[in-house]
């Protein structure tokens, strides 16, 4: 595996709502691989990824992507350096069509033709999404918009993709469909930080894991090694 | 009321309605993005007007501030009305960096918004009232060029005579709609736009700036306004620093009608009240406002989300 560090989160904390939601987290990933955060309910799995978009205001700590720092960037300014975020409760853009939603997942983009056959791209690995493309996303099923939202994250050709609750709200069978996707994304290249309640099938995908508990990170390493923790099977694995 | 007045009232109709629509749009694009009705939006359809009467050479009173000044050089009125509402557009985007972003990065509550800017659409009036007092400006009768004053739609031996003017309004309104359309739902731009009105969080997650979506939504929502004022202006006269306060309550009532936030809504709404007015026997037309606000109060009643609105019971 090329071992090079894609993101490094140093003393990350942050304060959502009066509440210190991350309490000096520390974390890294290398290029290419899948890592995951698992973690209860609340434990501040979205607002790492939150932090990082930065969509949330950092307290204190440092965010450094590709030897860079961006603690200070505005969040569109962190999808132009290549951080696509498909973020909890998919959120597509409800009122436009599929086609829309995707054209705009490149909004950073400037050709024309690659963008185009990105969108085809997106159609072979999502089909479902291909025979709705001109039905509004509003229109969908959970398990087409959350296919749509991981489509529209990765039209920003990402080297870095955040992935937030993909298996939220869906029937076992869609969640195995995009999850199946996801395993396969790896090997176009693309860096993966996954969050999961369900940290079976997380576990199950990722190189290695994070285990969040009340904003701190109590536990990480590989996810083959987490999946037969015993701590970890008694409180996340049930 | 025999075919000829019908279709007499029909068409001045459709043109007064044209101006309340792409007023109605400055309005409708700024809620669409903020969720905020920006009541400043009155005060720049006046100072729109006064800017292209400046621009076309004319000189203000005798009770301002800039008593009898005049530039040294007059614009033809093409050029002025989008000089003119060019900067009316700027200074609405001025209006939101003052009077709304401070507001928004404090998280305030939309009310406070709301109550800032009608105070700027005061200070506005005021301001104008200072500079250039408060009399009635007429645009040159040969603002419009060498048009003829009226334009006859029927045959020779039935004449359905319409204004110059009223046809100059509907075309160029018709025009400004069509781009704005296009702009809106086809270009990546436009695209982006609704993006951001319809969840600034995401947008940014997809890369858009918002905060430059919203100063361009300010931009074309001030240049709508400053056009209208024109348009108005031009065709009547500019009456006083007060003349966009009415014409602002009147663009409320049209996109209540038509429905909060959407632009095909804003447009309908404006055509609608257009016609509506424009069928108002001449005895009563003092009354025109009347109906007008008439009408909104029962589409309050009957459907409060407007003609072509989304249903008001949020989805949980």
């Amino acid at each position: 595996m090329n071992h090079s560090t894609l993101l490094n989160v140093q003393q990350l904390s942050v304060n959502y709502g009066g509440i210190q939601a991350l309490q000096a987290i520390d974390l890294t990933i290398e290029t290419g691989e899948v890592v995951t955060l698992i973690g209860a309910n609340g434990a501040g799995k979205s607002t790492t990824l939150r932090a990082i978009s930065r969509i949330v205001p950092i307290r204190q700590g440092k965010i450094i992507y590709h030897d860079r720092e961006i603690t200070r960037q505005r969040p569109h300014e962190v999808v132009e350096m290549g951080i696509a975020h498909s973020p909890e409760g998919r959120r597509v853009l409800a009122r436009q069509t599929v086609l829309d939603n995707l054209e705009l997942g490149a909004y950073c983009r400037r050709d024309r033709l690659g963008i185009k056959s990105d969108i085809e791209q997106q159609f072979l690995l999502f089909p479902r999404l291909a025979e709705r493309r001109s039905q509004l996303a509003g229109t969908l099923s959970g398990g087409e918009q959350q296919m749509l939202a991981i489509a529209r994250a990765l039209m920003s050709r990402p080297q870095l993709l955040l992935l937030d609750e993909p298996s939220l709200g869906l029937a076992p069978a869609i969640v195995r469909e995009i999850f199946a996707i996801i395993q396969n994304l790896r090997s176009t290249g693309v860096t993966i930080l996954l969050v999961e309640q369900n940290a079976n099938l997380a576990l199950q995908i990722a190189d290695r894991g994070y285990v969040l508990d009340a904003g701190c990170i109590t536990l990480s390493g590989l996810a083959a090694d987490l999946l037969n923790d015993d701590r970890i099977r008694q409180a996340y694995l049930g | 009321m025999n075919a000829t007045l019908f279709l007499q009232n029909f068409l001045n109709g459709l043109s007064i309605g044209s101006i309340y629509a792409i007023f109605a749009l400055g309005y409708t694009l700024v809620f669409s993005i903020l969720g905020i009705i920006n009541f400043a939006h009155g005060a720049i359809f006046t100072l729109g007007a006064y800017f292209t009467y400046v621009l076309m050479g004319g000189a203000f009173g005798f009770n301002g501030l800039l008593a009898n000044l005049a530039l040294p050089f007059r614009l033809p009125f093409a050029i002025a009305i989008i000089l003119g509402s060019t900067i009316a557009g700027i200074i609405s985007v001025i209006v939101e960096r003052f009077a709304f972003r401070p507001l928004r990065r404090k998280k305030a509550d939309s009310l406070l918004t709301v109550v800032s800017s009608l105070g700027v659409a005061v200070m506005i009036v005021n301001l104008i009232q200072y500079l250039v007092g408060a009399e009635i400006y007429t645009f040159p009768p040969d603002t419009y060029g060498n048009l003829p004053p009226a334009i006859n739609f029927g045959t020779e031996a039935n004449p359905i005579p319409i204004r110059s003017v009223q046809v100059v309004i509907f075309l160029v309104s018709g025009v400004i709609l069509s781009i704005l359309t296009y702009l809106i739902n086809v270009t990546k731009y436009g695209k982006a736009m609704r993006a951001v009105a319809e969840d600034q969080t995401t947008a940014s997650l997809l890369g858009i700036n918002a905060d430059r979506f919203i100063v361009l939504t300010f931009f074309v929502s001030g240049f709508l306004g400053g056009l209208a004022g024109t348009l108005v202006g031009s065709s009547v006269s500019i009456a006083g620093p007060y003349f966009g306060i009415g014409f602002g309550l009147k663009g409320l009532a049209v996109i209540v009608l038509g429905g909060l936030g959407s632009i095909p809504g804003a447009v309908v709404g404006g055509l609608v009240i257009g016609l509506i007015e424009a069928f108002v026997p001449g005895d009563y037309s003092a009354y025109k406002d009347a109906v007008a606000f008439g009408i909104l109060f029962l589409m309050l009643l009957i459907r409060p989300q407007g003609l072509l609105g989304r249903s008001l019971i949020q989805k949980v």
